[in-house]
């Protein structure tokens, strides 16, 4: 989600299709659509031949076509898994699904370059001016691929590698392929199954050692087109003592159909080396958005988690941390807001792999209307490990009588070395405190805001500023008419 | 669903047909329905599969223990076969059933009988109080993943204990329910119906023991070696009714041989004002499944949820539990202690559902676990379910060991390692034991908390 | 008009009348303390002219400067210039007292206008090393694990940042040592002048010693039964309580 440049002129002009009533401005922003031809199209539904295609569009050598292959495969023989999971799923029709739709596989270095129909699309939700205020690099993906990916070159120079993973599978195979796979195996799930079959676009990230990219790199992923499945595929590895910020956002329009989102995301944090993730999921409410992301942290290595969903239809993420080299500290914040006919399913894992590693997880979750958020939580400290510690703190708000919340938390612990604890809560904004914001003049609608905005705060604090803002933004819009 | 080989026992194991018919032959003299009830739930036993890894209600479960081969509907034994301690409280009435069949009692003091109140077998309330057995014997169904195992206990469930308190009357004492396993491969299936009418209050006590058949030459030594007979599969319930402003206290010590396979399933449901408390301790068993179920049904209901868990050796306790709510104004508060030694492992899965118009409920949910080894292993999966916005709900879980101070604290003053360690977990257990008013009560629970630390 | 005029109120909580005909006018300037045992019906007139939901008012009105607030809602009520200290203040959990006074004073502008930033805090701290509270406080939470003096201090620094015309001061006094009551009656003493007028609400006589009152009422089953200067309060204070439910229980019958 990146703030636009200018709000009012973009929502005169939005589509006047839209019918949920409860959808702030927020979500309009993204809802548009150009017209855009497409040279690549790999039809609807999805067999050996989708998958095929895609490998030989993208000119991948054999390993890929096998591996993606193999994972089709996979993804069949594995059932959804709504035993424990929504069984808003089964309303997805993989058949129905466009797997692959692009005007070509190379993305363009300057916007000059980018094709008109594509281009206007990421400046309407102002994406080149956001990279010249504050961002390292850019990549901007539309459907299966990235249609532009820059990175300032004061950071190239530094050794940075930062393109889209489509172009980084061709010219850097040898760091590529001895992670790729390897933090979320093919057969994680069903989605990190389907997404191995079909990945495309993405962003590939090597930090060299001791580099500290100070401003962040971002990418946006745009869904464009009807019926659609974007399944990007994330590496991101920060090498012995480096340092990153990477920031998503995403929108799509909203179309009466289901569309369907599926990325993996893999991040490697070696030696000392500290990733920040930052995701602010805003897609539109017909968006089923199945992601799946883990990072591996090496000794003294520090991945955190920013995980913000507002968007989407149901949304299913849980950010994991594998801590694997002693000391090594796996974070993860996250903020949810289900509006009426939203699910925000999400959560967190941290799997303790070596001695006296250290998690956090702390979420926050709103639901508001109808809307419903669930946290899933998973801490697993396995034997002989000593010194570990992890903290859970799950608080969720109900705003109206009819939302929902649910918390599901698992925990194991073997041994007498560590220690866990998990705390989570449910409450309300009470009467009486709306009351006194009001007697000191604020509507009540101000003061529904300024309570959520609260209950959130120690958390957004925690954010880049330019998020932060937008973030606040968003939940004001998203509270506008949930009172009374 | 795949199809994995998570336990290597047949559906049906040593609980064939011919077992039920045989055990059928038994009852027969019990009402129709009720023959009827038992008919449905072996076909319901028969036809439902084991539990596999991927069934929630059953995760970090260890299902490749789980056999129902190997045992037999227990037969009769007498009293005097059996090696036990103390019986009861003082004074206070008690039932003595061993391998399902009552072996000895101690009647209600006659003043107590002559307001109402009913301590009797299950199978002489058939015949008394049928109406009132009918309508609340395993009214309730298994909704926490041993369905399968609750038909099995109603199929075959022989006889227990039931207790009904008319409306207004208070009985001071607790009463008792011993409820023996007797012999190798025995399977026992106990049971204690609990009804408490309006404004009524009660507190029964539940005893789970294992027995070997008495050496024949007097040798009546106590203590583990002669009580241990091997093997033993129970598979047991209670149901609690608690009626309008009633006031019921459940208390069940759990004290199977080491060998035991056991399963038991709570319902409680406790209507407009009433209270209950229920209070677990764990401490026998090789595998033992816990299933605990309260239903707040109306306005002030209020349910309190309480288990003490001692496990050590290989033992596994695995305890599944689910506070509804579903009436505005009911409140329910579960507190689950486990203390791990050497190998042990516990499993503790609660949920809290709150229904669309129970607001102001007010629910709390807390696991803690006591860590004393580098070998135990604590499982923690506490839920909620929360569909009301008005409510304060809130559920927390905590995996920790000794504090190295406390433990050095205890040292320097000469106390040994392993007396520190009983001490501390005692001081653990203390804000639930301390709930036991009746010190007859405390001190049995205490003392079968102190043998786990002479077995280790 | 410049005066709060509070006109034969009732006041009923659900079906049970609480304010019975309660008359009182308070003009700019002056500040009018109502005295009561508990029960009578005090508070229940703070909050009614505020707004609470929870309080209907049966028959009457209030005027502020001769417009009617009660078809007002409550924050529109404290924009026409009423403000009430609350007897317990509401916790806010994540929301500064900085940006909360922020947000309330910016509530009081014109559509598209926005608050000077440094003009606010510059008034702001002034305002709070006045009434001895700790800079730091600023980025607290509203009221979040304040202490009883602490929620007080803050009821006051909020009423002089948002400048109302009339304060309703609902049990100021209670949970306060002698300390904390001095600091925050001098607090209001510096607030008292020409354009406001203060309703002090409160139990005990002692808060009046140190916020002398221009008129002194009695409040005794919803109406003020008796009204004089600042020695009925004294007089109150030494025959207790009682007297008044001895000499008014009779007129009632």
């Amino acid at each position: 989600m990146i703030p636009p440049n200018n709000p009012e002129a973009l929502i005169a002009n939005v589509d006047e299709t839209a019918t949920n009533p409860v959808e702030g401005i927020d979500q309009e922003v993204g809802n548009f659509q150009y017209d855009v031809k497409y040279d690549f199209d790999a039809g609807s539904g999805l067999t050996a031949d989708t998958v095929n295609y895609i490998s030989q569009v993208k000119k991948e050598p054999e390993w890929i076509r096998e591996f993606r292959q193999k994972a089709l495969k996979v993804f069949e023989s594995k059932p959804l898994p709504t035993h424990w999971a929504s069984n808003d799923l089964e309303n997805i029709d993989f058949n129905k699904i466009r797997y692959y739709l692009s005007q070509g596989q190379k993305s363009k270095r300057s916007w000059d370059d980018v094709p008109d129909d594509i281009k206007k699309t990421f400046e309407r939700l102002g994406i080149p001016e956001q990279e010249r205020k504050f961002l390292a690099g850019v990549e901007a993906q539309f459907d299966s691929e990235a249609a532009y990916s820059n990175i300032k070159e004061a950071v190239s120079k530094q050794g940075v590698i930062f393109m889209s993973s489509t172009e980084a599978l061709m010219e850097h195979p040898e760091i590529f392929r001895k992670w790729f796979g390897k933090v979320i195996p093919t057969g994680d799930n069903k989605f990190s199954a389907l997404n191995s079959a079909v990945f495309s676009g993405g962003s590939f990230i090597y930090i060299p050692p001791g580099v500290k990219v100070s401003h962040p790199l971002q990418a946006y992923f745009r869904i464009n087109a009807e019926n659609f499945g974007q399944f990007e595929r994330t590496l991101i590895i920060a090498d012995e003592g480096a340092e990153v910020t990477y920031m998503e956002g995403c929108t799509a329009p909203k179309f009466s159909t289901a569309t369907l989102h599926s990325a993996v995301v893999e991040l490697v944090a070696m030696k000392g080396a500290k990733i920040q993730y930052i995701t602010v999921q805003n897609w539109s409410a017909n968006v089923f958005n199945l992601v799946t992301k883990r990072g591996l942290a090496h000794e003294d290595a520090t991945i955190k988690w920013i995980d913000c969903n507002i968007g989407s239809r149901l949304t299913m993420k849980y950010p994991g941390v594998v801590l694997k080299g002693e000391r090594a500290r796996g974070e993860v914040l996250s903020i949810a807001l289900a509006n009426d006919g939203q699910h925000q399913d999400t959560g967190a894992k941290m799997v303790h792999a070596a001695n006296n590693t250290t998690s956090n997880i702390i979420a926050k979750s709103i639901s508001v209307g109808q809307g419903r958020s669930t946290y899933r939580g998973l801490v697993h400290i396995p034997k002989h490990l000593t010194g570990c510690k992890s903290n859970t703190e799950c608080d969720a708000l109900l705003i109206n009588t009819n939302s929902r919340t649910d918390t599901y938390p698992a925990i194991t612990v073997k041994g007498d070395r560590n220690s866990v604890q998990h705390e989570a809560s449910v409450s309300k904004i009470s009467e009486e405190m709306i009351f006194y914001m009001q007697q000191r003049g604020l509507s009540e609608a101000e003061a529904m805001s300024l309570a959520v905005n609260g209950f959130v705060n120690d958390l957004v604090r925690e954010f880049p500023m330019e998020y932060s803002v937008e973030l606040k933004r968003l939940i004001d819009l998203e509270m506008e008419g949930s009172v009374g | 669903m795949s199809a994995q080989t998570s336990s290597n026992t047949s559906v049906s194991g040593s609980f064939t047909r011919e077992a039920f018919e045989a055990h059928l032959a038994q009852v027969s003299h019990l009402p129709a329905w009720w023959l009827d009830r038992k008919r449905a739930a072996y076909e319901r036993f028969a036809s439902l599969p084991m539990p596999v890894r991927s069934d929630e209600f059953w995760r970090f479960s260890n299902l490749s223990r789980l056999t129902l081969d190997g045992f037999a509907p227990a037969a009769p034994v007498d009293f005097k076969d059996i090696v036990h301690e103390s019986v009861g409280v003082s004074g206070a009435g008690h039932l003595v059933l061993a391998n399902g069949r009552l072996v000895a009692s101690e009647p209600l003091k006659a003043e107590i009988t002559a307001r109402g109140v009913v301590f009797d077998t299950i199978q002489n309330a058939f015949a008394k109080h049928g109406d009132l057995v009918r309508e609340h014997l395993l009214a309730q169904p298994a909704r926490l993943g041993s369905e399968k195992f609750a038909a099995l206990h109603e199929a075959f469930l022989e006889d227990g204990a039931f207790i009904y308190v008319p409306k207004g009357v208070e009985v001071e004492l607790p009463v008792a329910v011993f409820h023996y396993a007797v012999g190798a491969g025995a399977a026992v299936f106990p049971h204690t119906l609990v009804i408490a009418g309006e404004n009524s209050k009660i507190t029964v006590s539940d005893f789970f023991r294992s027995a070997a058949p008495k050496p024949g030459e007097g040798g009546s030594s106590r203590g583990p070696e002669t009580r241990d007979p091997g093997p033993q599969f129970a598979c047991g319930g209670n149901d609690l009714y608690a009626g309008h402003g009633s006031q019921v206290e459940y208390i069940a010590m759990q004290d199977w041989s080491r060998d035991t396979l056991s399963f038991q399933f709570n319902a409680t449901v406790a209507r407009r004002d009433a209270r209950v408390l229920s209070l677990n301790l764990h401490s026998g068993g090789r595998q033992s499944r816990h299933e605990s179920f309260s239903q707040l049904q109306a306005p002030g209901a209020h349910s309190e949820m309480l288990a003490l868990t001692i496990a050590h050796g290989d033992q596994e306790f695995d305890q599944r539990t689910l506070q509804i709510h579903q009436a505005p104004n009911t409140s329910s508060n579960l507190l689950y202690k486990n203390a791990l030694l050497e190998t042990s492992r516990t499993i503790f899965s609660g949920l809290i559902i709150v229904d669309p118009d129970a607001q102001k409920t007010d629910a709390y949910q807390s696991n803690r676990n006591l860590i004393l080894s580098d070998d135990a292993e604590a499982n923690s999966l506490p839920g909620l379910e929360i569909q009301a916005n008005d409510v304060r709900c809130t559920h927390g879980a905590t995996s920790s060991r000794i504090p190295a101070e406390q433990e050095f604290y205890l040292r320097s003053r000469g106390i040994n390692p392993a007396l520190a360690k009983e001490l501390i977990v005692f001081g653990f257990f203390e804000e639930i034991i301390g709930k036991i008013t009746n010190s007859e009560l405390h001190d049995q629970l205490a003392a079968i908390i102190r043998r786990k630390f002479k077995e280790q | 008009m410049q005066s709060l005029e509070i006109k034969d109120l009732n006041i009923s909580i659900g079906d049970k009348p609480i304010v019975n005909g309660f008359n009182l006018t308070v003009n700019r300037g002056e500040v009018h303390a109502v005295m009561g045992p508990n029960g009578t019906g005090k508070s229940t007139l703070a909050k009614a002219i505020a707004g609470h939901p929870d309080y209907t008012i049966t028959s009457g009105d209030v005027l502020v400067d001769g417009a009617s607030i009660l078809p007002m809602e409550p924050d529109e009520r404290a924009r026409a210039g009423v403000f009430l200290a609350f007897q317990y203040p509401s916790e806010i959990p994540g929301v500064s007292i900085a940006n909360f006074i922020r947000a309330a004073l910016q509530s009081r502008l014109p559509e598209g206008e926005e608050l000077e930033a440094t003009k606010y805090y510059k008034n702001l701290y002034a305002k709070m090393d006045a009434l001895k509270i700790d800079r730091k406080f600023t980025s607290r939470s509203v009221n979040d694990g304040f202490s009883g003096g602490e929620k007080k201090r803050c009821e006051i620094l909020q009423m002089a940042m948002l400048e109302p015309t009339y304060a309703i001061m609902d049990e100021t006094d209670s949970g306060l040592d002698i300390d904390a009551m001095k600091v925050v009656a001098e607090g209001v003493n510096a607030l008292r002048g020409p354009k406001l007028g203060i309703l002090l609400i409160t139990h005990y006589q002692r808060l009046l010693d140190y916020i002398v009152p221009d008129y002194v009422h009695v409040m005794w089953d919803g109406r003020i039964v008796k009204s004089g200067d600042k020695s009925l309060a004294l007089e109150l204070e030494a025959k207790g309580y009682d007297w008044v439910k001895k000499e008014f229980a009779t007129a009632n019958a």
